[in-house]
């Protein structure tokens, strides 16, 4: 791969679907459903039922798993690109971007410059509550307007709704402050707006610090697809939710539903409130900004412990209220992105299942795994190949074509974040707004490794005692009739173990983060434009 | 998308499906073999290790040195053929996910137990394929495996076997589609298998095919000649590829009459054997029948064919009689009133509900009083062997 096609610095367009795309997605979808259907048949079977509480609780558990592998497919197979609109001259378009106590000034200068050299005409304004002089003379140094915002309830939301009453643009692009956006940004989503029904425009998430770090590359691997062909199969679907950052607003849609939403995942609840309300979005698969992944694993729990929290809420609160003004597909969009973050709790019985066996001989199911690979094995092909073969509509496939196996390490290492969020969701405590750390902290490796090094030590005192038992107690006679069985648990065991050596991994490198910061070598004047 | 591209997804979809739906039938067979077959040799070999593993530790080198004389015919099936002794064997029903109930039972009789039995069904399940696992298990244990391999035809699945007749029909005459080669593709793959595994193996085919009521490889969907020529099938297929360790019993259900003409030819059985088991009051149409009543009435009959005589499945509930009295009684002579007997298979089931409606225990080993009448009986027959 050239180095040309790898430049995190140019404009970027995922590639269009032509109709043998259609069907090829159309024949896997097709195959992987069939696949799923005897699977279906095989588990479901009345023989298999070992221990009816547990073998409902697996099945729960696993069917969650394989249904949002499905959820997936029907998404690719209505992957759409919108036609690209120009935007026409003339527009009053506004740009928020919000400072908060603690957040690096030298960032906000690459940010404000990179504004300043957007060429769709528009103002910038800086929401600002540092009480930093410094704020406001790095704002008017690069022609943004500033705006101290102080003391508003809703954090980041709480001062775009208080900016939205002092200004009076009628569009607003919505700029994380560690995003820096490309010249081209406003020019490539203004047009979508030319359709008086469209609410909101979110354009692909990309970043620029994830060579920096194992869990930078993990944190962004875990959203490349989701910023290609999933949401882009949610705009074919009328379902492009507002997620993340940089999303630009039509004001008249944020005024019929109140302001922007608040709550740690309000760029959601804004989301499903635009759509209930009839609002119609538009997903722009181009990278027109690179922006911050977390670097530190410390860092990453945060923000995953915050979105767990945020995401259930729209999940329990804005789902039930709104779910009767949405759409049949804005309904499956909003409930799959609400339960993502159980996860945690499935991860966490798959965790328990296996030594549950090894120490006391329960079993949920009473499957022949070879019988159970025979059904299994052709619905995770069907997985593996859909998500390859739908990486060809990545917004920069260069740079983020791969199995993200490190994506699936962090995700796996997370589980104790994601269950500790679904609990706190369970039981409405609240967590405090913390914006998402721009530099990476120095963390301390026991504090966050011992749920994995607990697993180590768990895992080697089982097999311990597993290799004990049968060299010396078990009787002779069932030793080798049952040893497949044991073993084959012994396997299950080592799994997660091996997956969470990489989040040992991650927080072994977390004790020294990458020296400098990664904005430092950004030379705003030379990003944006065709590769 | 247009109009004309929609239809052409739709019939992408349905075309695709039905590619998918003929890929995945074919999936089903082709994978069960490598992928379930790589899967069972790991299996193996794991278990292989962990028991070599276990034997190093042991300071008694396990089961099968305690077994050590009878070593000759744990690896010479043409010994086997012609014991000079009775051998001992047992079917406990906690086959075959473990033998420990076996060994238990050892204990109680306190007499080694050289043969153990257990049944396995034709047809598609992986447990329907060639046991590997537990025939190697036996034979590692220090004993000779023996299976009863009962010819169920109705659990192949049409949909793996398309030219196969429908299930609610294929029963009907099943032998003579034996005998035809119609399960060929089953039968080869076990033979091969059995030859693999290349220690002795006792095979029990299609046993009490003469009684009407139980089995479907039965009279009343068989002639006799198909059976004898189902028989003569299976064992040429064996032989075709080398499955000469494995011995074959032929074994009638003595009580009907006719079951002579079951038999397929000396060339073609290695032992005669039946079952013999005192169900007491508790069936209609049983009573309490001494074991000279049940096996010794039928005796002069077997032993004529001139092979070895196995009592392949021995024991006596405890209603309505003395049991104690009824294993004394059988065991007592045993070896002299019926000289060709050479093998005694103890029935150790403990729910046994494949004749009647209620729970029937058959178990000795849970009843010390008999373990020690058994014990004191067949002790005696077994010289030279250290007990377990």
């Amino acid at each position: 791969m050239s180095t040309a096609a790898r430049d995190p610095w140019h404009h970027r367009i995922a590639r269009p679907l032509r109709l043998r795309h259609r069907l090829l997605l159309g024949a896997l979808t097709g195959f992987g459903l069939i696949a799923v259907a005897r699977l279906v048949d095989f588990w479901f079977r009345a023989e298999h039922v070992a221990s009816p509480v547990l073998f409902a609780v697996l099945s729960i558990a696993f069917w969650y798993g394989v249904s949002r592998i499905v959820l997936s497919w029907v998404a690719y197979t209505r992957v759409r690109r919108p036609e690209h609109v120009a935007a026409p001259d003339g527009l009053r378009v506004a740009i928020f971007t919000t400072s908060s106590p603690g957040e690096p000034l030298a960032m906000f200068e690459k940010t404000l410059a990179a504004c300043a050299r957007i060429d769709y005409p528009h103002t910038t304004y800086l929401l600002d509550d540092t009480r930093d002089p410094r704020f406001r003379e790095c704002a008017e140094r690069h022609g943004a307007v500033w705006l101290e915002l102080v003391g508003l309830p809703g954090a980041k939301a709480g001062k775009i709704n208080g900016a939205l009453a002092r200004v009076t643009e009628d569009f607003v692009l919505v700029l994380d402050p560690d995003h820096i956006p490309f010249p081209e940004f406003l020019g490539r989503v203004l047009g979508q707006f030319d359709d008086p029904r469209v609410g909101f425009v979110q354009v692909a998430q990309a970043y620029y610090n994830q060579p920096r770090s194992f869990v930078a590359r993990g944190a962004a691997e875990q959203t490349y697809a989701f910023y290609g062909p999933v949401q882009m199969g949610l705009h074919g679907i009328g379902s492009a939710v507002a997620i993340g950052a940089n999303c630009t607003f039509r004001r008249t849609a944020l005024e019929s539903i109140g302001g922007h939403g608040v709550g740690l995942a309000e760029d959601l609840v804004t989301s499903i409130r635009l759509h209930a309300a009839g609002w119609r979005s538009v997903y722009v698969p181009e990278v027109v900004s690179r922006g911050l992944v977390p670097e530190d694993l410390g860092s990453f729990y945060k923000q995953q412990l915050k979105w767990a929290r945020g995401v259930y809420e729209v999940a329990f609160s804005e789902l039930p209220r709104l779910f009767r003004r949405l759409t049949g597909w804005q309904r499956l969009t909003y409930l799959t992105i609400g339960t993502y973050y159980l996860f945690g709790v499935t991860a966490a019985l798959f965790l328990v299942f296996p030594y549950l066996y090894l120490w006391t001989g329960i079993l949920p199911a009473a499957m022949l795994f070879q019988r159970f690979l025979v059904d299994a094995v052709p619905v995770a092909a069907s997985g593996v190949v859909m998500y390859m073969v739908a990486q060809q509509w990545l917004a920069h496939p260069a740079i983020e074509r791969g199995t993200h196996w490190r994506g699936l390490v962090l995700k796996f290492a997370s589980w104790p974040v994601f269950l500790a969020g679904t609990l706190l969701a369970v039981g409405r405590a609240e967590i405090p707004y913390i914006p998402t750390a721009k530099e990476a902290q120095r963390g301390r490796f026991l504090r966050l490794a011992w749920p994995q090094l607990l697993l180590f030590a768990v895992y080697a005192g089982t097999v311990a005692r597993v290799i004990v038992v049968r060299l010396y107690e078990t009787g002779e006679g069932a030793l080798q009739l049952s040893s497949q069985a044991v073993w084959g648990m012994v396997g299950f065991a080592t799994l997660p173990v091996i997956l969470a050596a990489g989040a040992v991994y991650a927080a072994w490198q977390s004790r020294h983060p990458a020296p400098g910061n990664p904005w430092d070598a950004i030379d705003v004047t030379g990003i944006g434009g065709e590769a | 998308m247009k109009r004309r591209h929609r239809v052409l997804v739709a019939v992408a979809v349905v075309v695709g499906s039905i590619a998918a739906v003929l890929l995945l039938t074919s999936l089903g067979t082709s994978t069960r073999g490598p992928l379930s077959g790589l899967i069972e040799r790991i299996g193996a070999g794991v278990g292989a290790i962990e028991y070599a593993a276990r034997r190093t530790l042991s300071r008694t080198g396990g089961r099968a040195a305690q077994l050590a004389a009878f070593a000759p015919y744990r690896t010479d099936a043409d010994r086997l053929r012609r014991p000079d002794r009775v051998l001992l064997g047992a079917y406990e029903s906690g086959l075959p996910a473990t033998l420990e109930g076996v060994g238990e039972l050892e204990g109680a009789l306190g007499v080694p137990l050289p043969l153990i039995h257990f049944y396995a069904a034709w047809g598609d399940k992986p447990e329907q394929q060639f046991p590997l696992r537990i025939v190697r298990a036996i034979w590692d244990y220090g004993s000779v495996p023996m299976v009863t391999w009962e010819p169920w035809l109705s659990d192949f699945e049409n949909t793996l076997h398309p030219d196969l007749p429908l299930r609610a029909v294929r029963e009907r005459q099943g032998m003579r589609a034996v005998a035809d080669g119609t399960y060929d593709f089953y039968i080869n793959r076990w033979a091969a298998a059995a030859a693999a595994f290349g220690k002795p193996l006792l095979v029990r085919f299609g046993h009490e095919m003469n009684d009407g009521y139980r089995y479907p490889w039965g009279p009343q969907n068989n002639a006799r000649e198909d059976y004898v020529a189902a028989w003569q099938h299976v064992v040429d297929r064996f032989r075709a590829v080398g499955a000469t360790n494995v011995l074959w019993v032929w074994s009638p259900h003595v009580a009907y009459e006719g079951w002579q003409s079951y038999y397929p030819g000396d060339a073609y059985v290695d032992w005669t054997a039946t079952g013999a088991l005192n169900y007491g009051p508790i069936a209609q149409w049983s009573e309490w029948w001494t074991f000279a009543e049940i096996f010794g009435s039928r005796y002069a009959a077997l032993e004529a064919f001139g092979k070895p005589v196995m009592v392949a499945e021995f024991g006596s509930l405890a209603v309505g009689g003395d049991r104690a009295q009824w294993y004394r009684d059988a065991l007592a002579t045993l070896p002299v009133d019926y000289p060709a007997v050479r093998a005694l298979l103890f029935f150790e089931v403990g729910r046994d509900r494949t004749v009647t409606y209620q729970e029937l225990d058959w178990t000795v080993r849970t009843d010390s009083a008999i373990a020690q009448v058994i014990g004191a009986a067949v002790g005696p027959w077994a010289p030279g062997v250290r007990r377990p």
